[in-house]
């Protein structure tokens, strides 16, 4: 990955059980399992099932396991289930950047802060990037440089990272010099 | 608003409200205070005879009201911050100088539902929460810890605050753990009072599994004595005593010399002075680990001297 | 007395800004040195000092009408350019009332407040209102509290929230920015809004900048002066329309260079804010063409110098590095490196005729 030296895009580390929390909620974009660093006492666990084992796969029998159809289905879950949390929850999140912080924001509208969530990346590197100009997302960006699906700009693919909109920012690349455009390179696989 | 000077003012009125407790109301001499935030303080400087005090006391009047301050003030025994001289010597019509109102114990933008814990005469700063609170509908209690005795005179200060007020006497008052259990998300604690009971407070929240981001201390006035030690100022090359009952602040506004200064509780940061030499007994809330370590900035308001000497760069 | 309005300026297509003598010799010409690096240039913002920008708490100049309406202009295209996050409510009022206490006490000629409790009456005569409201009641506005006042204010405002030991950039009008877009921003820390900007984190500019804003009092706001470079005096150089402005960098030219490129500095200013203990962060723009900057002697030498000795990365940063060498040649025929008094007072009170 090309560092550009923007401080803004997060920085994730392994996962580790908060010890100053009392109740603690792992929630994975994938199948899990959760990382060892977590297990160390009572942990609930949010799964989602590869699309691949679309109905071929058991519910799950562990006190506290859930599995769900897809992470959309997960995240709606999240949101009623926080309406009703307590104080002392801890939340701990691992997928693609663009879960992490749908995560979060779940997380944040429902009174958590930034130290009772704790984030892990895994999976792929791809990026939802904004388009700065028409504020279209796009999904799933893997190059240094991609065409913006809402107003066709080639956009460069800024290291500038907005939790809120959990998306990378895209800026026209030929902007002064219009058809200036380099070849875009795959970096975010 | 640019406040560079002290707001001129005078007493208001005073009002006894307990044995040894009085609310000591200011106007300005002209024009109106700035708006003050809730849960703000503000540096009373007063002149005696013999000596001038500054003291910071938590603003009691909510943030609108700006033709007039007021403080409530305990008369502590043995008092040497000037407590004895608001409660025996000061009236009507004297004169103060006041400075701008200052906040160091703000309300939580992002909390969804505050617990306001007071103990004793740390209400104070509660005063000036609860209509703003009100004001904007948010959901939150008061729990008020005091003496027996005191339960009336605090029912009577909060009797305008409407619901979700408790004042807890000694006798069957409800612990901290089982007001802060079963909080929802998004809860913040506050809480002013005796450190012991300030420790508490925060000991059962986190027990509780809050985050350190949601329980909020008033930290000003924590100024204890400790060891004397001797003060060279290296640029004067004057030479000071701090006693055991002084803070470092005191004797040098006590010396004539300006040092500047704001919360006198090691918690803003104004104070903070170069030293040249000898070693610091660290008790502000302001410094990094790693300033602490370098041993060359101090808060001259709250931190002593572990040797017998000092030089500060002043 | 009072200030005489240009009111026909625009900052789009005709480009018909100009300043006045006057108002060239009160630009806060930002280098108090010949070389220029990122620093903690922060000091307190006081009544007074070595610009007559800084002789208020809230500068307003003969551009005020001007760039009123320009501000309009922008947010009929784009109304994201303001936003404010629902928990600023109380930094919303907080802004409205500095912004009108200050102004009608410094400008009484051209503002006034008046009030009977909370029924507040303001006046803004250079724009022609006359509003009655309830104040802590927006319904008795046209718009939120913030937006109504920050449209006739000149420059660009942010509401930074504290919390967590950190600031967030949690509201803003932003139209006239170098540069940088709140739609994109909004919610930021403190570090990640400044993400972008390059060498200063690594010498610690953002870790100290942020301690001590953090502490910073009521009543005692700061300033500090920060700048870049503008092709045509145009306020709005927002990342969103880039593909509009971006293209003019790549006309400037030996002829045109002193006309085109313009000095752009943000007079910063830093207050903490009572009911919302949040801060109202000021970023005040002014520009002045090269030509104008040429007819003060000091300020003519320093550019050259500041340009000749500019990191690369700040240069890049700053979006100069198209038309820099053009400018460096054009500015050093006026340098005969005679040594220049510190500070960033023009040291003259006249104008030559513009050459």
């Amino acid at each position: 990955m090309i560092d550009q030296g923007i401080k803004s895009r997060p920085t994730y580390e392994a996962l580790r059980r908060d010890p100053t929390g009392r109740r603690h909620l792992y929630l994975c974009a994938g199948e899990g399992p959760a990382p060892d660093a977590l297990s160390d006492g009572p942990l609930e666990s949010w799964t989602v099932a590869p699309a691949a084992a679309e109905g071929t796969l058991r519910r799950p029998q562990g006190e506290g396991e859930r599995r769900f159809r897809s992470s959309r289905q997960l995240l709606d879950t999240l949101g009623r289930r926080l309406a009703g949390e307590r104080m002392g929850l801890r939340l701990y999140a691992e997928g693609p950047e663009d879960f992490l912080w749908d995560v979060f924001g779940i997380a944040q509208d429902h009174g958590l802060g930034r130290s009772e969530v704790f984030l892990k990346q895994s999976g792929t590197l791809a990026r939802r990037v904004q388009c700065v100009h028409c504020k279209t997302f796009n999904e799933g960006v893997t190059t240094t440089i991609v065409r913006c699906a809402g107003c066709g700009a080639n956009l460069f693919v800024r290291d500038h990272f907005s939790r809120r909109l959990s998306a990378f920012q895209g800026v026209k690349i030929d902007a002064e010099q219009p058809g200036d455009v380099p070849q875009a390179e795959r970096a975010y696989p | 608003m640019i406040l560079d000077r002290l707001i001129p003012a005078r007493v208001a009125g005073i009002d006894s409200l307990g044995p040894t407790l009085k609310r000591f109301r200011f106007e300005p001499e002209s024009g109106r205070f700035p708006t003050a935030a809730p849960g703000a303080h503000i540096l009373v400087t007063l002149r005696g005879p013999e000596r001038v005090w500054k003291n910071a006391y938590s603003l009691v009047t909510p943030p609108d009201q700006r033709d007039g301050y007021a403080i409530i003030v305990r008369r502590v025994r043995d008092s040497r911050g000037g407590s004895h001289f608001l409660h025996d010597h000061l009236r009507p019509g004297d004169r103060v100088e006041i400075g701008p109102p200052a906040s160091l114990f703000p309300i939580a933008s992002l909390a969804r539902r505050h617990i306001l814990i007071g103990g004793g005469i740390g209400l104070t700063p509660f005063l000036s929460y609860v209509p703003v609170l009100r004001a904007r509908g948010a959901a939150f209690e008061l729990h008020q810890y005091c003496t027996d005795e005191e339960t009336g005179i605090f029912r009577e200060l909060l009797a305008e605050a409407g619901a979700g007020v408790t004042v807890h006497g000694e006798t069957s008052r409800r612990s901290f753990t089982e007001v802060l259990t079963d909080q929802p998300l998004g809860t913040h604690v506050y809480t002013c009072g005796p450190a012991g009971m300030m420790e508490a407070v925060e000991a059962a929240a986190r027990d509780l599994g809050w985050p350190e981001a949601a329980i909020h201390k008033e930290s000003f006035g924590g100024a204890e004595g400790g060891r004397p030690f001797r003060v060279t100022l290296a640029r004067s090359g004057r030479t000071l005593d701090v006693p055991e009952t002084q803070s470092l602040l005191e004797a040098l506004e006590t010396a004539g010399i300006e040092a500047p200064c704001l919360c006198r509780g090691g918690a803003c940061g104004v104070c903070l002075t170069g030293v040249v030499d000898g070693e610091i007994e660290h008790r502000d809330h302001v410094l990094t680990e790693e300033e602490r370590a370098g041993g060359r900035l101090m808060a001259t308001c709250v931190s002593r001297a572990r040797s017998d000497v000092l030089v500060l760069d002043l | 007395m009072g200030i005489e309005f240009r009111r026909d300026e625009r900052f789009r297509e005709s480009f018909s800004y100009r300043n006045s003598d006057a108002g060239v010799l009160r630009f806060p010409f930002p280098f108090g040195e010949d070389r220029y690096m990122y620093s903690v240039n922060i000091e307190p913002h006081t009544r007074g000092g070595p610009s007559p920008a800084f002789a208020h708490a809230f500068d307003v100049d003969e551009h005020y009408v001007a760039e009123c309406r320009e501000r309009a202009l922008v947010l009929a295209d784009d109304p994201g350019r303001c936003q404010v996050l629902p928990h600023m409510m109380p930094a919303q009022w907080d802004t409205l009332e500095l912004l009108m206490e200050s102004l009608s006490a410094d400008y009484p000629e051209h503002f006034s407040l008046t009030k009977d409790g909370d029924a507040w009456r303001w006046i803004n005569r250079p724009l022609g209102l006359d509003q009655s409201f309830v104040f802590g009641r927006p319904e008795t506005l046209p718009c939120p509290p913030f937006e109504y006042i920050t449209r006739q204010a000149q420059g660009d405002f942010t509401l930074q929230d504290q919390r967590d030991d950190n600031l967030f950039v949690d509201g803003g009008m932003v139209t006239t920015q170098a540069d940088w877009s709140l739609d994109f921003d909004i919610g930021m820390s403190f570090h990640e809004w400044h993400g972008p900007v390059p060498l200063a984190h690594d010498i610690g500019v953002f870790d100290r900048a942020l301690r001590f804003l953090l502490r910073l009092q009521y009543g005692q706001p700061v300033r500090r002066l920060n700048w870049t470079m503008t092709i045509n005096p145009r306020l709005d150089t927002s990342p969103e329309n880039y593909p509009d402005w971006g293209p003019d960098r790549t006309t400037v030219t030996p002829e045109n260079v002193a006309d085109k490129v313009h000095l752009r500095v943000e007079l910063q200013t830093l207050f903490r804010l009572p009911r919302s203990n949040a801060i109202l962060f000021g970023i005040r723009c002014y520009l002045l063409s090269v030509r104008d900057i040429e007819r003060v002697e000091k300020w003519r030498k320093r550019l050259h110098r500041v340009l000749t000795t500019l990191p690369p990365e700040l240069a890049e940063y700053k979006g100069l590095t198209r038309y820099r060498d053009t400018l460096i040649a054009h500015l050093a025929a006026g340098d005969d490196g005679a040594a220049l008094s510190p500070g960033i007072q023009p040291d003259q009170t006249a104008l030559a005729a513009r050459s």
